[in-house]
């Protein structure tokens, strides 16, 4: 059932398709046309989406009728980009190298689909349940970075990002991700660590100031924060 | 979150730049003008007009022979902003909102506002400084990003790339 769910995602995804690009001749539109609401695993993003679906769902809502004149929805993941090579201050002698196999890389890079399949799924049922016209896209990269870059080309009426809600000792705070892969069937484990978002609530902040659009920084009940 | 009427109150924060003008018009144009007369949200533009003796910023002699005059020009400006206001959403047909001004300093004052009507959404412009300048100056966008107890709607002018 889940991969089910996993495969109508990514077969909705617009992961090969080009961004639609408007001609410099055409009027800039008065209505709000073009949403992009970027998700990721956190359950701010989510709120996010959900926030503008309850606040903005009659800027949305499509009907068959006006289904041309109504707005669109897009749900964008972006992948982070799986290192193959990691180096880490361990061991004897001090850094410590791993090179990843192929085999460890298919199964991550398998891993990230399903986890966007999930994400995806699930951003939309969400806007299913509400009648909203919804693309999905899939990018990989730096996430605040792609982002701007997608925005720029969709030629996008607003951005809508999740905020983390956190305080500014732990917004710059550094924080290590640690990513650890078990391969059992040759009885030994690698650990990655590659370095997560370096400030947390970067992304939101990042695409206030680079965002070539007008944004919405959503932030999450109190109750979601502690 | 919502009026007694079952609206959300949106917030927008207004001063006498262009980058204020444009958020208004874009916030009117997208969110109001399409929609009347059954708009989606509850309407407050404020503008927090400064402390005279903080826009002085200095003392000394004649400092207070200076106050006045500086607070008859802010005075002046906060009535420009109102008319200029009412100008825009009368130009798009969209009614009933409510134009405000307080004295203070802008972060703190849309932030107090955002409380007080218990706003589901506040709407600022952006300088589109650098960060230097951001930094120096300090950003009213930024503060109200991390601070305001609601979502923060930043609108900035698109830079078109020749």
């Amino acid at each position: 059932m889940a991969e089910e769910q996993a495969a109508t995602a990514m077969e909705t995804s617009a992961v090969e398709k080009q961004p639609e690009t408007t001609t410099e001749a055409e009027a800039p539109s008065l209505t709000t046309k073009r949403m992009v609401v970027a998700i990721d695993e956190s359950d701010s993003s989510f709120y996010a989406l959900q926030w503008v679906i309850d606040h903005f769902s009659n800027l949305l809502l499509t009907t068959a009728a006006a289904e041309a004149e109504s707005g669109m929805l897009t749900v964008i993941h972006v992948q982070s980009p799986f290192n193959h090579f990691a180096a880490f201050p361990a061991g004897p002698g001090g850094a410590t190298a791993v090179y990843a196999s192929s085999s460890m890389i298919e199964s991550v890079k398998k891993a990230q689909q399903e986890t966007s399949a999930a994400l995806l799924s699930r951003a939309l049922q969400m806007c299913r349940a509400k009648q909203i016209r919804t693309e999905t896209l899939v990018l990989e990269g730096e996430a605040k970075e792609m982002i701007c870059e997608a925005v720029e080309k969709m030629h996008v009426d607003l951005l809508v990002v999740g905020s983390r809600g956190l305080g500014k000792i732990k917004r710059y705070c550094i924080i290590n991700n640690f990513f650890l892969y078990i391969n059992l069937s040759a009885y030994y484990f690698v650990c990655f660590v590659r370095f997560g978002r370096a400030f947390l609530g970067s992304v939101s902040d990042y695409c206030a100031h680079h965002a070539n659009c007008p944004i919405l920084i959503v932030k999450p009940p109190k109750e979601m924060t502690k | 979150m919502a009026t007694g009427d079952g609206k959300s109150v949106m917030v927008v924060g207004v001063d006498d730049s262009e980058q204020s003008t444009y958020a208004l018009e874009w916030t009117l144009d997208r969110f109001f003008a399409p929609y009347a007369p059954n708009y989606p949200f509850k309407l407050f533009i404020v503008h927090a007009k400064p402390n005279a003796v903080s826009a002085v910023g200095l003392a000394g002699p004649g400092t207070a022979e200076v106050v006045p005059y500086v607070d008859a020009d802010l005075k002046h400006t906060a009535a420009k902003v109102v008319e200029k206001a009412k100008a825009i959403c009368q130009s798009r047909s969209v009614h009933g909102a409510v134009i405000e001004v307080f004295e203070g300093d802008a972060r703190n004052i849309l932030c107090e506002v955002v409380d007080k009507h218990h706003a589901s959404i506040l709407v600022v412009g952006s300088h589109g400084y650098g960060a230097i300048k951001r930094a120096v100056l300090g950003s009213t966008s930024d503060y109200c990003a991390h601070h305001a107890h609601c979502s923060v709607m930043i609108v900035k002018k698109p830079k078109i790339k020749v």
